[in-house]
């Protein structure tokens, strides 16, 4: 199976001077566990540079005590993002997240994001392969 | 062992298994077409997914007729039927999409999200003919309602990113809103459909254990 067809098409995007705090309510309103960051002030749907996950924001901010308001979120984004093509296969994209100790890739058309795809995603279509009788045991 | 040979047995028996397995063969045919129609807006082949729905409606008659004839035991023929008929709801499901579908232009911003719905639907009527062949089998059924489960789970929670995007396209009137949102509200709600189709498979199996 490709990511192409178990990806989300839905990602929400911030600003990377914009505060933590603002990514915290995107996230916490939108039901979002991470954002994809704007570098360069581009406001772009479709480029970004960078990454903020709910991980980054409890560990590098929440837990150390520190006001997420007085924090910008370039400061604890991870960038480069990770891209990989609609025609990546599940299994493929699985060996990148462990390889890279990450828990999304972004799915790329050239420079156009098109994409993502999480760990959940992973194991849905994996169990999805399972019932259709292909998968390798 | 008990099942197999429930469906095994006499000659109406396995007519009727015959005819659902057509029914259901018949749905993947025509969640294919309208999927390959919507992602070409292909109108013609539209016209062919509003008459495919009448042949699912003769194969649904003639299951139906031959239950009452006599195939099966008593017991099992609501069931059955029952099933039968959930999967028609798809076919009239599809008709009506399809129809919405050939009066009016599907907005750019949604046609990609659109297509890989009618994708996944096509992928879950697979799966319901898989899990139809696994039920005459004997075999477990779990992995495959589960796989139908996933399906609809992502379907839901693309048809809120599509409703969402959708609020943001300008419409010229009335009718064109609605079309268009009865047109969403129909290629998001055949997943629900086939998921029923499939709980009811498993209630049919469970039952004749």
């Amino acid at each position: 199976m490709q990511v192409r067809e178990f990806m989300n098409t839905r990602i929400e995007s911030i600003d990377a001077d914009r505060s933590v705090y603002d990514a915290v309510e995107i996230m916490v309103d939108r039901r979002f566990r991470s954002l994809a960051v704007t570098f360069s002030g581009k406001l772009s749907k479709t480029s970004f540079d960078g990454v903020v996950t709910a991980r980054d924001i409890v560990f590098k901010v929440l837990a150390k005590g520190v006001n997420p308001k007085k924090v910008k979120v370039s400061e604890i984004a991870s960038r480069p993002i990770i891209c990989i093509s609609q025609e990546t296969s599940i299994q493929e994209a699985a060996t990148l997240m462990e390889k890279s100790n990450i828990a999304r890739l972004y799915v790329c058309d050239g420079d156009k994001v098109v994409g993502m795809i999480s760990m959940l995603d992973i194991m849905a279509a994996e169990l999805i392969v399972r019932a259709r009788g292909s998968h390798v045991s | 062992m008990f099942l197999e040979r429930l469906f095994s047995s006499g000659k109406k028996e396995r007519d009727v298994t015959e005819k659902m397995r057509r029914h259901l063969e018949l749905l993947c045919d025509v969640c294919s077409k309208f999927k390959t129609a919507l992602e070409n807006q292909d109108r013609n082949l539209m016209c062919d997914v509003i008459d495919l729905e009448r042949q699912g409606d003769s194969i649904r008659r003639a299951v139906i007729s031959l239950i009452y004839e006599g195939a099966f035991l008593p017991f099992l023929r609501p069931d059955l039927c029952k099933f039968v008929e959930v999967v028609d709801e798809v076919f009239d499901l599809l008709k009506d999409t399809a129809t919405y579908c050939r009066s009016t232009e599907l907005p750019e911003p949604l046609r990609d999200e659109c297509v890989r719905v009618a994708l996944l639907n096509f992928r879950m009527s697979e799966m319901l003919l898989s899990s139809f062949d696994a039920m005459l089998k004997n075999y477990d059924l779990r992995e495959k309602a589960l796989a139908i489960r996933i399906y609809e789970k992502k379907i839901d929670d693309m048809k809120f990113y599509i409703i969402d995007e959708a609020q943001k396209i300008p419409v010229s009137d009335f009718w064109s809103g609605k079309i268009l949102s009865d047109l969403i509200s129909g290629l998001t709600s055949i997943s629900d459909v086939i998921e029923d189709a499939s709980d009811h498979l498993q209630i049919i199996n469970i039952s004749m254990r």
